[in-house]
């Protein structure tokens, strides 16, 4: 276990609506380098405003995060920390309709200053990892959910985050597509070390996590780690 | 794919609205560019009217409200000429009539011993020997299809063209030169010319001479240069005001045309917005991008108002009765004026926008329904 964790969070609070919602109540959570983590729990619980947080796409109210030694509250420049240090995959794609497979995978890589050529080839080398190699011309309307959902995880991991945030990636695909995202998600997380928090409803996806954390009215809690042959399974252990 | 591309990109989805606005950015640049064109062809015109003969300088009444309506009494015309520095000065009395299909036609009355040093070279024919005689300019002589020898009628009075001239300025060559009594007679001013036009002796100062002449005759004021013409004749600062209240306008109503389109596109990108935030694009970059359509859509405005511009003035002079006085002038400054007003829409539209765009949270964009 690596001494400095990949996110960990202390006492963080999260509310909206002038505070009538309390979507975070103190919540504590780390996650090492590398691992695979589910985020479970009911609607409402948090998990997703948890996911909101780390990915500095809003503030919490109280609390800390840091991930990969930056602590958010002290970071001047979160626009650079979103672009380079984490890559999110929201249940809907979010792929912009206007472009294609591989120039929504370029873009963010605009900001890191990144050659035309390079920003190409490695768009292209991300769409071959996702298994989109020949599809790099389509736009959004023309793929299915599944090819959408891939093209949003290769645009995740376009400046080779540390950490990927998967917020319920597999919700609005079938379960052939689902479980291809996951193999997906899997794989990349073996062969690049990505650590990877992913937000579900289905027992079954977290189940291939290394360890599963529950949430509720906020807060973690409990956790479990499945079993090795769960894993196996549930095609989380190869 | 580069940020142009993007740009571009953003702007070709939705295709209608873009071309409505480049539209009617391009309507106003094509105004300032006509305005701006006519401005200079008559300020040209002008020119012409100031240096006929050669003359270094020119004399008119004071205070006159058009350089037409002056009068310079054949006592003042002497005082002129006997003037300190003069040279020669000869009198010109203007005279406008319909002739044809030219409502403008200009005749010119000069005394007939000032004829060989003021008419242009004659292409045909001889200078007027009578007084019902008078030298035809080409360009007049062209449209009204008429030889050494033929007749014209200016204000039901029959002239017989004695010769033909040709001359560089638009005026003279669309109209002719008459003995003076003769205009005098049409324009019912007896003894009266509407301008002197004067040069000065080897060394002596132009502007000390018309000094001299404006504090020894103080009903009269001399005419050195184009920008001294506005102390007799208000239209060309009229035009050149004209010009500057529409160019505003022009501005005014893009930069809100402008507005209003990249709000829609800004409203209508919303969760766009966020998705970029959200993966890491900087608010900079974010204004870069709504600034860089707002440009791209009103430099290709600018390029169809100036096309416009051109093609309207173009087709303006095809009217024989505009080509006989006016022939727009296209100088470099006045595209370069409609590029920066193009610049100036752009910039100014654009700045609203983009700052709403900017100041979106990531959050709140990508939840926006």
């Amino acid at each position: 276990m690596s001494s400095q964790p990949a996110v960990e969070t202390h006492g963080v609070v999260k509310t909206f609506e002038e505070g009538r919602i309390r979507a975070l109540n103190g919540l504590d959570l780390r996650v090492e380098e590398g691992e695979f983590v589910a985020l479970v729990g009911p609607s409402g619980c948090g998990k997703s405003t948890l996911l909101h947080l780390i990915a500095a796409l809003e503030p919490p109210d109280a609390g800390t995060i840091v991930v990969a030694g930056h602590d958010l509250a002290s970071e001047h420049d979160l626009p650079h920390y979103r672009a380079r240090h984490v890559g999110i995959v929201f249940q809907l794609h979010n792929l912009l309709p206007n472009l294609t497979a591989a120039e929504n995978v370029q873009v963010p890589m605009f900001e890191l200053g990144i050659s035309g050529r390079k920003r190409r080839e490695r768009a292209g080398a991300l769409l071959a990892l996702v298994g989109l190699e020949d599809h790099g011309t389509q736009r959004p309307a023309e793929l299915s959910g599944g090819e959408r959902q891939r093209v949003a995880i290769a645009r995740a991991l376009a400046n080779e985050p540390g950490v990927l945030l998967a917020d319920e990636p597999t919700g609005s695909l079938d379960s052939e597509a689902g479980r291809r995202v996951l193999e997906l998600l899997d794989q990349i997380r073996a062969s690049k070390g990505t650590t990877l928090l992913l937000v579900t409803h289905d027992g079954s996806v977290a189940a291939r996590a290394d360890r599963i954390v529950r949430m509720l009215d906020g807060r973690a809690v409990g956790e479990e780690r499945p079993s090795h042959q769960v894993r196996a399974a549930t095609g989380g252990e190869r | 794919m580069s940020f142009l591309s993007l740009i571009v990109r953003n702007l070709v989805r939705q295709r209608t609205r873009t071309l409505l606005t480049v539209l009617g950015i391009g309507i106003g640049i094509t105004t300032v560019v006509a305005l701006g064109s006519i401005t200079q062809g008559m300020k040209a015109t002008s020119e012409d009217l100031l240096r006929i003969g050669g003359a270094d300088f020119m004399v008119a009444q004071k205070g006159a409200a058009d350089l037409s309506f002056s009068t310079i009494s054949a006592r003042d015309q002497r005082a002129v000429e006997r003037q300190q520095g003069i040279e020669s000065a000869w009198g010109v009395l203007m005279h406008f009539s319909r002739v044809g299909s030219n409502p403008f036609f200009f005749t010119s009355g000069v005394r007939r011993e000032d004829m060989p040093a003021v008419v242009p070279k004659l292409e045909a024919g001889v200078l007027p020997r009578g007084l019902r005689q008078l030298v035809l300019g080409a360009g007049a002589a062209d449209s009204l299809d008429l030889r050494p020898g033929g007749t014209i009628t200016i204000d039901r009075t029959v002239f017989r063209v004695s010769g033909i001239y040709r001359s560089g300025s638009l005026l003279e060559n669309a109209g002719a030169y008459a003995p003076l009594p003769a205009v005098q007679e049409l324009a019912r001013k007896p003894d009266v010319v509407t301008v002197v036009y004067a040069t000065v002796k080897p060394g002596a100062s132009v502007r000390d001479v018309a000094m001299r002449i404006e504090e020894s005759s103080p009903q009269l004021t001399a005419i050195v240069e184009l920008g001294d013409i506005t102390k007799v004749d208000q239209g060309l600062r009229v035009l050149d005001a004209g010009n500057l209240a529409i160019s505003l306008l022009a501005i005014v109503i893009g930069a809100i045309g402008v507005m209003n389109t990249m709000i829609m596109s800004v409203f209508e990108r919303t969760r766009e917005i966020g998705i970029l935030r959200a993966v890491g694009w900087r608010g900079r970059r974010i204004m870069r991008l709504i600034v860089g359509e707002s440009l791209v859509l009103c430099a290709i405005a600018a390029a169809l108002g100036m096309g416009l511009g051109v093609a309207a003035t173009r087709a303006v002079t095809l009217i024989p009765a505009v080509s006989s006085f006016l022939e727009p002038q296209y100088p470099l400054a006045i595209f370069v004026r409609a590029l920066l007003i193009g610049f100036g829409v752009g910039l100014a539209g654009a700045l609203y926008p983009a700052y709403r765009a900017v100041r979106l949270s990531p959050m709140g964009a990508l939840r926006y329904e």
